[in-house]
């Protein structure tokens, strides 16, 4: 058992990052290689500066709230739920003063940011089950959502045994040593290996390493590829 | 199928992945808000009428041949072979696809399906599997640049015959109202086979005091609706020809708006590119003619690839404030306007098509009866031709006409 | 008027693009080989798209004739 945590711990994140750094770059050097053909016009009526209002409509997805509201409450919360995730996380790896200058505690947004994020997931799930989009889905649509899922919920868990319902054995502490131990490229899986709950840990981590794998294979780039594509509909 | 022609059609698959259509490819979430965009879906609720059901049929194949996940694991993209039932898949969505690109204007990302459905058309043409007559037409198109010397006298003749029907509609003309082959022409008109695309426009362009000259060759590319990038070109270039011949400063295209898109997209051609209606417009503007007004409710017809995909949205409502007293527009943004249900083709495939056309449409003849209009006024061929079909057969008691021969009709000295 | 005899006559007039050749394309094969098609038009560009047409289509002209606004082909169907 041990041995296994250690695995998905260490080596198995060091893995699943370079797959994913690597395989994004090859994408996109795919990409840029390919041959330029004449481009089809762009959508008028036109706009302009073209590049600021494609940015818009990547970040903000004007069309999306046009078309289906629901929809856009609902990615906006996921994605923001993301990036909130992301500073979350960082501030499991050490103290970042920028991130402070609104107090707060670790980790960000008293558990609710995790639940927001299950919602929303919930709701991309069961959209996906009924017509018309589950016709257009294939695995890959369920799969993510599913990894996603998991990822979260052991995440969000360990968050909700922590400030929820007192859990004090595996901290922020500890989780700070952990992760910047894998930083510095000295793994020491110690302090999080131990607790009652660590199992909720090693489960969330290895989630996310294969969310983290999957992220250049699936359409996950869409990420980076909204903005080239909304450049182009802009001209 | 046999090996030969599937590797074949691999390769075909290869020469259409461009950076933008690779990015095409690989971007879509299947979220699914183009789905109400379709006509065709709108009018007809079947998941294949769905823009993103109809590129997933091309995406499957592209997952299985040129992406890693669909080798090491078809099952997670549903990734397919090119096969014969797929040709058949392939068939029915891209020829249930008009190319109007209103799901472009819905998707969060901006996918372009005409773009993804140009890679099944050219397949099918690999499988020799296209629509018959498209091919007969691009080839017919193809062969008349090839021997225009031996065809020209015949165009004349023909075009003579007209001269009387021009004079009618504008009478003070010079020695010719329909000038060909001039050297030197400001204005090289390239119009369609039919008396109609050029009867009104020269009558105009004389009441203009335009130098202009009637190209030998009809603008339509039927090489861009078959999807054949070769026929397109070949057929694009008879009039690039004709153009650098005559040294013409401006091209000008009829009422079609395939032609327009296909003209407009030429790079570093020495003559600029415009259409009938920017014409009219601009004449107008300039003073050069006078339009008197016309009676009756008018309502405008968009046509996708003049509007949409070509960004003429002002000039036709100038000239109709011009014309008409009583404009009403048929959709509350014109971006948003309804692709007539004929375009891509489908309209040129005649009785072929006419059913699925008039299934396919029935949002687009709502939205004519809802604007309450008695004139549908549009400029393109295509959505002329499909227009009135839909007037006949959801019997909505309209009159539907061209733009140019509205302004024809109301010149004033 | 032609003497030509024909087994089918088409009226192709004032049709939208590209219907005259649509339609004399389909109707060409409902006459056996060797028969001939008679086809009215009122279009200008006939006067190149039928030769045009014929000659990538494998079929034969035999006769073109002018009355008034009218101009009417005589087609043979050849294979
Ligand atoms: C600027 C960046 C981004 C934009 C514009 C964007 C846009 C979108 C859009 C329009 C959807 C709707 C598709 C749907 O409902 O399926 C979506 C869904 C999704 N996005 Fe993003 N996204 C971005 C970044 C990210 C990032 C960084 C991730 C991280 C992994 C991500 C993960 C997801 C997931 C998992 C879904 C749900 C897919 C589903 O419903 O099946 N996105 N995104
Ligand atoms: S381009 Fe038009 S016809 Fe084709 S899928 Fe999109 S909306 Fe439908
Ligand atoms: S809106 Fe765009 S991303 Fe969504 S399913 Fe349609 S094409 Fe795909």
């Amino acid at each position: 058992m041990a041995t296994l945590y250690y695995l998905i711990l260490a080596p198995m994140v060091y893995l699943a990052v370079a797959v994913s750094v690597l395989g994004t770059l090859w994408r996109i050097a795919r990409l840029l290689r390919a041959p330029a053909a004449p481009p089809p016009p762009p959508i008028y009526p036109s706009r302009k500066p073209s590049w600021l209002f494609a940015l818009g409509d990547a970040l903000l997805l004007p069309s999306v709230f046009k078309h289906n509201a629901p929809l856009w409450a609902a990615l906006g919360l996921f994605h923001l739920g993301l990036a909130a995730l992301f500073l979350g996380h960082l501030e499991l790896v050490a103290d970042f003063k920028a991130l402070q200058l609104i107090p707060h505690s670790i980790f960000l947004g008293k558990g609710l940011i995790g639940l927001t994020v299950l919602v929303c997931l919930m709701y991309f799930l069961c959209r996906r089950m009924v017509s018309p989009t589950k016709e257009l889905s294939v695995p890959e649509d369920y799969l993510l959502l599913v990894l996603l899922l998991f990822t979260v919920l052991f995440g969000a868990q360990m968050d909700w045994a922590r400030t929820w319902f007192g859990y004090s054995s595996m901290g922020v502490d500890e989780y700070r040593g952990y992760l910047s131990s894998l930083i510095r490229l000295k793994p020491s899986v110690e302090g999080v290996t131990s607790a009652g709950h660590s199992f909720m840990l090693v489960a969330h981590v290895f989630f996310a390493n294969l969310l983290i794998m999957a992220f250049p294979f699936t359409k996950l780039m869409h990420a980076i590829f909204t903005f080239a594509m909304n450049k182009f509909r802009r001209g | 199928m046999e090996a030969q022609l599937h590797d074949s059609l691999v390769t075909l698959f290869e020469s259409k992945l461009s950076t933008q259509m690779l990015l095409n490819l690989e971007t879509c979430s299947r979220c699914g808000i183009c789905t109400p965009a379709c006509h065709a879906y709108a009018s007809m609720p079947l998941a294949k009428y769905a823009p993103a059901y109809r590129a997933e049929v091309v995406r499957r194949i592209y997952k299985r041949y040129f992406t890693k996940q669909g080798r090491f694991m078809p099952v997670l993209g549903e990734a397919k072979d090119i096969t014969d039932a797929a040709l058949v898949e392939l068939k029915e969505a891209a020829y249930s696809c008009t190319g109007c690109r209103r799901c472009m204007v819905y998707c969060p990302f901006g996918i372009d399906t005409q773009q993804i459905m140009s890679i099944a058309k050219l397949l099918l043409i690999g499988a020799q599997a296209e629509p018959e007559t498209l091919s007969m037409l691009a080839d017919m198109s193809v062969s008349k640049g090839e021997n225009i010397d031996a065809l020209k006298e015949g165009f004349l003749s023909g075009i003579k015959r007209l001269e009387d029907q021009v004079v009618e509609k504008w009478r003070s003309q010079g020695e010719h109202p329909i000038p060909t082959d001039v050297v030197g022409a400001d204005v090289l008109y390239v119009a369609l086979a039919g008396a109609h695309s050029i009867i009104p426009a020269a009558a105009v362009f004389n009441a203009a005091g335009e130098k202009w000259s009637l190209s030998f060759f009809e603008a339509v590319n039927f090489g861009a609706f078959v999807g054949d990038p070769t026929k397109t070109r070949l057929i694009l270039d008879r009039i690039v020809n004709e153009a650098k011949r005559l040294k013409v400063k401006e091209v000008c295209i009829c009422e079609c708006g395939t032609a327009v898109r296909v003209a407009k997209q030429l790079k570093d051609a020495p003559f600029a590119v415009v259409g009938l209606t920017e014409m009219h417009a601009r004449y107008l503007r300039q003073g050069r003619i006078k339009l008197r007004k016309l009676p009756g409710s008018y309502t405008y017809h968009d046509p996708c690839q003049i509007a949409r995909n070509g960004g003429v949205y002002d000039e036709p409502r100038y000239i109709l404030r011009h014309l008409v007293e009583d404009f009403r527009e048929m959709s509350p943004d014109p971006k948003y306007n309804w692709c007539c249900g004929g375009g891509g083709g489908l309209v040129a495939m005649g009785e072929e098509t006419l059913e699925f056309r008039m299934q396919s449409a029935k949002v687009k003849a709502e939205q004519m009866r809802g604007s309450k209009a008695e004139v549908v006024v549009t400029a393109c061929e295509n959505c002329h031709t499909q227009l009135s079909d839909l007037n006949r057969h959801y019997a909505l008691g309209q009159r539907v006409v061209f733009l140019s021969s509205l302004v024809a009709d109301a010149l004033i000295p | 008027m032609s003497t030509i005899a024909y087994a089918k006559e088409l009226d192709l007039r004032n049709l939208p693009c590209p219907m005259p050749v649509v339609k004399i394309s389909k109707g060409i094969k409902e006459v056996a080989v060797g028969e001939v098609v008679k086809a009215i038009t009122t279009d200008p560009g006939a006067l190149t798209d039928f030769p045009a047409w014929a000659k990538t289509s494998g079929h034969q002209i035999l006769e073109t004739e002018t009355t008034g606004t009218e101009v009417n082909f005589y087609i043979k169907r050849l294979k």
